[in-house]
C-alpha cells in the first residue's frame, strides 16, 4: 500500500508533463473549432473566449458559399481510391514476383524500384510537368495520378510480406494445378492481407494528404483535391476572415481525425513496424 | 528404381517451369516498371538533361546553354537565401524533433494510465494535412488576434510579430513542423525502445548503473540504428519542405522563409523558366543522394558492429 502510493506520488511529475504536452499539441485542433463555430465578435476578444457565447454555423455556411467543398472530396476520393488501388494490386504482382521467382536483372529492376524513393515529385516535377503538357494530361485526374499509379513502398513492404509465406505453400497450389496469377490473387492475397491493409492506409494518407503535385497540374477549380481547395481559400490579398476559414479547415480535416480517432490504434501500429523497416 | 525414370522428366518439368517463371516474373513486374519508368525515372533522367538548356516551352524551343543555369544559381540570391534558409530548416528541425522525439519515447515505454490516449494525441497531428494544420497556426500566428500573442499578452510577456518578422518567420515556421512530425518520431523511437532486451537494464542495474547511465550506455547506443533512421528520413523529407511555408509565410518577408522547393516552384510553374528550375531539382537531388549515400556507409557500419 504504502509503496503504490509513493510510486503513484513519484508519477505525478510524468502526468503534468505528458499532460501540458497533450494541451499544446491539442490546442491548435481545438482553436480550430472554437473559431469555426463562434461568432465574429467572440473571435477577436480579448481575453479569448475559449468557450463560444453561443454556436453559430454561419461560418459553414460562408464556407460552402466560397467553395465546393463536396466536388473537392470527391476529386480527393477518386484520387486516392485509384492511386491507393493500382499502387495494391501492381505491388502484389511485383511484390510475388521478386519474393518467389529467380530472375535475369532482378537486382538491377529491383534497385530501379527503390531508386524512385531517391526521386521524389519535388525533383522530377519539371520533367513530368513537360511530359504530361505534351501528352495532354495537365489539369486532368490522370495528371494528378501518374506518379501514384505505383509505389516502391508498396512494392517493398508486400515483397517482405510475401517472402515470409512458406515455399511450400506456393508449390501445393500449383501441383494442384493453379496458375500464378490465381495463386496470387487467391492465395497469397488473403496471407499478407496485414500487410496490404496498412499499406493501403499509409498510402491513402500520403495521397489524401499531397499537395505539391496536385497544386502543379491542377488549374481548374473543379480539379481541385482537399489540401488544394483550402490552399487557394485563403485569399492573400483580400479581408481575411478567419472564421470560415477555419469552418474550411474543419470541413475538410473532420472526416480524417474522425476516421484517426477510431482506428489510431491500427494506424499507429502499422507505422510503427513499416516505419523501421522502410 | 523407378527414381531413374522420374528423374529426368522431374527435371525437364523443373526446367519447363522455370522458364515459365521468368515469362511470369516480367509479367508481374512490368506494369510497376513500365510506371515507374515513364512517370518517375525518364523525368529524372529528362530534368537533369533539361537544367542544361533554356526551355520556352510554349514555343516549343529547346536552347541547349550548358552551365549557364548552373552559374546563375551561383549569384542568385533568392535561390541563396532560399538554399541557406533550407539548410537552417534541416538543421534545426531534424534533431530537435529526434531529441524530443527520443525524450517523449523513454517517457512512453513505462506503463502510465491513459498511455494510449495520449499516444494517439501527440501523433494527431502527423495525420492531418500539413495544409490545413498550417491554416490553422498561420490563425495563431496572427500578430493582432492570434491565441498565441493574447496567451503571452495574458502572462505579460511582450507579443511577437512571428511571421511578420524576417527574424521569426523561419523559427516560427520549424515550430509548427515540430509540433507536426513529434509524433511520428516519437513512434518509431518507442518501436526501437521496446525492442530492447530487458535483461540488458536489469544487469546494468545489478552492476550498479543508475538511470542516466543506463540512458547513455545502454539505450542511446543500442537505439543507434534507429537514430539512423530518423535522422535520414527526416532528413530527406526536410529538404523538401514546401507545404507548410507556401501557407505560412508563402516565403516572405522579404524571402526569409524562401525554401528551395517554393523557388523551385515559382520559377517553374509562375514564371515558367522550366530549365532554371531544373537545375535547382538538380541541387536538391544532390542533396538526397547525400543524405542516402550517408545512410547507406552508416547502415554498413551497424551491421558490422552488431
Amino acid at each position: 500500500m504504502h509503496r503504490s502510493g509513493l510510486v503513484a506520488i513519484g508519477k505525478l511529475p510524468l502526468y503534468l508533463v505528458v499532460t501540458a504536452l497533450a494541451v499544446l499539441m491539442l490546442l491548435p485542433f481545438y482553436w480550430m473549432v472554437v473559431t469555426a463555430v463562434s461568432p465574429a465578435t467572440d473571435i477577436i476578444a480579448f481575453p479569448p473566449k475559449w468557450i463560444p457565447t453561443h454556436l453559430t454555423l454561419e461560418h459553414f455556411q460562408v464556407a460552402f458559399e466560397k467553395a465546393s467543398w463536396l466536388t473537392y472530396y470527391w476529386n480527393s476520393t477518386v484520387v486516392a481510391v485509384v492511386s491507393v488501388g493500382c499502387s495494391l494490386l501492381f505491388g502484389l504482382f511485383a511484390g510475388y514476383a521478386f519474393a518467389v521467382y529467380r530472375f535475369p536483372l532482378q537486382g538491377f529492376f529491383f534497385f530501379l524500384i527503390l531508386g524512385t524513393l531517391m526521386v521524389p515529385v519535388q525533383v522530377t516535377s519539371v520533367a513530368l510537368y513537360i511530359l504530361l503538357a505534351q501528352i495532354g494530361w495537365v489539369d486532368t485526374f490522370l495528371g494528378i495520378l501518374a506518379p501514384n499509379f505505383a509505389s516502391a513502398f508498396g512494392v517493398f513492404m508486400i515483397r517482405q510480406g510475401i517472402k515470409s509465406i512458406p515455399v511450400d505453400l506456393i508449390e501445393a497450389a500449383r501441383m494442384d494445378g493453379a496458375g500464378e496469377t490465381r495463386i496470387v490473387l487467391t492465395i497469397i492475397a488473403p496471407l499478407v492481407k496485414t500487410t496490404l491493409a496498412t499499406v493501403a492506409m499509409l498510402l491513402f494518407l500520403s495521397s489524401w494528404n499531397d499537395f505539391l503535385w496536385p497544386v502543379i497540374v491542377i488549374n481548374s477549380a473543379d480539379l481541385r483535391t482537399l489540401p488544394v481547395g483550402i490552399a487557394l481559400f485563403k485569399d492573400p490579398y483580400g479581408n481575411i476572415n478567419y472564421g470560415p476559414l477555419m469552418a474550411a479547415t474543419v470541413i475538410s480535416t473532420g472526416p480524417m481525425l474522425v476516421a484517426y480517432a477510431i482506428s489510431q490504434k491500427y494506424m499507429i501500429r502499422g507505422i510503427a513496424l513499416t516505419g523501421l523497416k522502410g | 528404381m523407378s527414381d531413374q525414370r522420374i528423374a529426368p522428366s522431374f527435371r525437364a518439368w523443373l526446367r519447363r517451369q522455370r522458364s515459365r517463371h521468368i515469362l511470369h516474373a516480367y509479367l508481374f513486374i512490368a506494369p510497376v516498371i513500365v510506371l515507374f519508368g515513364l512517370f518517375r525515372m525518364a523525368p529524372a533522367i529528362q530534368t537533369l538533361l533539361y537544367s542544361f538548356y533554356k526551355v520556352e516551352l510554349l514555343k516549343g524551343r529547346f536552347t541547349f546553354i550548358g552551365l549557364d543555369n548552373f552559374r546563375r544559381l551561383l549569384t542568385d540570391e533568392i535561390f541563396q537565401r532560399a538554399a541557406t534558409n533550407t539548410l537552417v530548416f534541416v538543421a534545426a528541425i531534424v534533431p530537435i524533433s529526434a531529441a524530443l522525439g527520443l525524450i517523449l519515447a523513454v517517457i512512453f515505454n513505462s506503463k502510465f494510465h491513459f498511455q494510449e490516449f495520449f499516444k494517439a494525441v501527440y501523433f494527431s497531428p502527423m495525420v492531418t494535412s500539413t495544409v490545413a494544420a498550417a491554416m490553422v497556426w498561420w490563425w495563431m500566428y496572427n500578430p493582432q488576434f492570434g491565441i498565441l500573442n493574447v496567451l503571452l499578452k495574458l502572462v505579460g510577456i511582450p507579443e511577437q510579430p512571428w511571421l511578420m518578422s524576417s527574424r521569426m518567420a523561419l523559427p516560427a515556421v520549424i515550430i509548427f513542423s515540430i509540433w507536426k512530425t513529434l509524433g511520428y518520431n516519437m513512434i518509431i523511437y518507442l518501436a526501437g525502445l521496446q525492442a530492447i532486451p530487458a535483461q540488458f537494464y536489469e544487469a546494468a542495474t545489478i552492476d550498479g548503473a543508475g538511470a542516466v547511465a543506463r540512458f547513455f550506455r545502454i539505450t542511446i547506443p543500442l537505439l543507434a540504428p534507429t537514430t539512423t533512421f530518423i535522422l535520414i528520413y527526416n532528413g530527406i523529407l526536410a529538404f523538401q519542405v514546401f507545404d507548410q511555408v507556401f501557407v505560412l509565410t508563402g516565403g516572405g518577408p522579404a524571402n526569409s522563409t524562401n525554401v528551395v522547393v517554393l523557388d523551385l516552384y515559382r520559377q517553374a510553374f509562375e514564371r515558367y523558366n522550366f530549365g532554371y528550375a531544373a537545375a535547382e531539382a538538380m541541387v536538391l537531388f544532390i542533396c538526397i543522394l547525400g543524405i542516402t549515400i550517408l545512410q547507406y556507409v552508416y547502415s554498413k557500419r551497424f551491421e558490422v558492429s552488431y
